[in-house]
């Protein structure tokens, strides 16, 4: 009984279960009405349904396709600016502050702006994912560099390997748990960012699907478009930054550092 | 001619307190194949004397030169093993010792084979594939020097490198480095601060007094090879070092009182 439940995938399935159950009895007793507060079953057929005639797998390649594209240019410009700031002091002191600021601002708040900027389009939204990621990123080459031991680059150096070569070869891989750190960051403000402006207008993404089943009244197709945002966030988790993570762990052998 | 010329004005960082002068007049001149073991109170600017030796260290003036040509930049002909290694975490044992042939752009089959030889001779073939977190301090030692030794540099700086090693480790690392030493002939400046380390090494010890550092008073040791630290002839050759090491300690508390 008790290896049992010690196994943690076992006591995960039962919390489900358990869930599930409980979710079912509220249906059957009928506390809301059922388009208020579907049962599971109609949430799994809503699935079903969506991925049946196509529409979850457009939403998720049109979703996917823009975070693509707009967490790619964080990155790069991102990546750059952070080089810039690290390289040259008084880009940090001014750009950084600047920075600083900025990032306290929630990324959807940029959105009127992108309105006006780009019109009712797809550039508006890869704006607000862009602006989602690009300054965690930003920070976190700058300070991931910052916080490389001197003696890394010194040693570097001592064998040959300066400029481009340093940079490649020592200050990357050296800053790596940073850098991942901040790169899961701007992931993830990305991803919150991309839902928020695919809710707002047409927009033919899996947010657009959830404002869809709102006004159908479906809020069985509301929930599985939830299930599916939820499940795609975690196999991105765990698929890529776990496996960094994962990575990391296994090589400089401890917790990170920050 | 001597190999390594060594002519050094002055060194000096800017502190809040005002400039704070480290290393003053220090003229060396070092043969091809000579083993130079330099013993001085902590902190009395050993490390940035190697420093500027291998070139990692410009802000000073005077010259140093290296089979007539200035050493303008650090080089793999100059390998600094330094007091805190600098092996970088994010690489394999091997992937550590075959960084800077990398670098070099030798031929992956010459590599692999030379980095298999250097594994051996430091009895590392067996973690070759291992992370540094998972190696003991003696052994990381040990990737420190092959790391240098692959290279296969003219000059060995070494800084205090088995100052954190247990005294039995020390011994065996003693009569390793000597029989290295004694088929590549490297020409070798060692800082340490341990005078019978310096005595059971070097050809000859230096003492640097400090505030600003400077060469105080130089011994040649003319023992046979291999040398034991426990040897009594080596023994006696300790003592008058320590005297001038120790007045050199009294001096600086004086100063201090003052």
């Amino acid at each position: 009984m008790s290896t049992v439940f010690k196994n943690r995938l076992t006591k995960q399935i039962i919390f489900y279960l358990c869930i599930l159950i409980i979710w079912q009895a509220v249906v059957i007793l009928k506390i809301w009405p059922e388009y208020i507060f579907p049962s599971p079953l109609k949430v799994f057929q809503a699935v079903l349904k969506g991925f049946g005639d196509f529409s979850f797998v457009f939403a998720i390649l049109i979703s996917i396709k823009r975070i693509l594209i707009g967490y790619g240019i964080s990155i790069l410009i991102g990546g750059a600016l952070g080089v810039l700031m690290y390289k040259f002091r008084t880009l940090d002191e001014t750009i950084g502050s600047l920075i600083l600021g900025i990032q306290t601002l929630p990324s959807i708040c940029w959105l009127p702006l992108a309105l006006i900027w780009f019109g009712l389009n797809e550039r508006a939204i890869i704006f607000v994912v862009i602006m989602g990621a690009l300054f965690s990123i930003t920070m976190a080459v700058d300070a991931g560099f910052k916080s490389i031991p001197l003696i890394y680059m010194q040693a570097g150096r001592n064998m040959g390997a300066y400029s481009i070569t340093l940079l490649r070869k020592v200050m990357l891989p050296a800053s790596f748990p940073a850098l991942l750190l901040g790169f899961k960051q701007g992931w993830s403000f990305a991803w919150r960012s991309l839902m928020a402006g695919e809710l707002l207008f047409v927009s033919l993404g899996l947010g657009y699907l959830l404002m869809v089943g709102r006004e159908l009244n479906d809020m069985a197709q509301v929930i599985a478009v939830m299930l599916v945002i939820s499940a795609i966030s975690i196999v991105i988790d765990k698929l890529v930054f776990g496996r960094m993570e994962q990575l990391v762990k296994n090589r400089w052998g401890y917790r990170r550092k920050n | 001619m001597a190999l390594l010329s060594i002519d050094i004005k002055s060194r000096s960082f800017q502190s809040s307190t005002g400039e704070l002068s480290v290393l003053k007049d220090i003229h060396l001149e070092v043969e091809k194949g000579e083993f130079i073991c330099i013993v001085g109170p902590s902190g009395c600017g050993k490390t940035t004397f190697l420093n500027i030796v291998s070139g990692l260290d410009h802000d000073y003036e005077g010259k140093i030169v290296y089979k007539g040509e200035f050493i303008r930049r650090a080089d793999p002909k100059m390998m600094l093993i330094f007091q805190d290694l600098g092996l970088f975490p994010w690489l394999s044992v091997s992937q550590n010792v075959e960084f800077g042939l990398k670098i070099k752009e030798i031929p992956k089959q010459e590599r692999e084979k030379k980095v298999l030889e250097y594994l051996e001779m430091m009895q590392l073939l067996k973690f070759k594939d291992s992370f540094l977190h998972q190696l003991s301090g003696g052994m990381r030692q040990r990737v420190a020097l092959a790391r240098a030794l692959v290279m296969e540099p003219e000059v060995l700086l070494m800084d205090e490198p088995f100052a954190a090693l247990d005294a039995i480790t020390r011994d065996i690392l003693h009569e390793e480095l000597q029989r290295i030493w004694s088929f590549t002939r490297k020409t070798v400046i060692f800082v340490t601060h341990n005078v019978r380390e310096a005595v059971c090494l070097g050809d000859r010890v230096l003492v640097f007094s400090s505030n600003p550092a400077s060469i105080k008073t130089q011994f040649t040791i003319d023992l046979a090879r291999p040398r034991h630290i426990e040897n009594e002839g080596l023994i006696a050759r300790v003592r008058p070092i320590l005297n001038e090491l120790k007045e050199e300690l009294e001096r600086m508390e004086n100063v201090h009182r003052i």
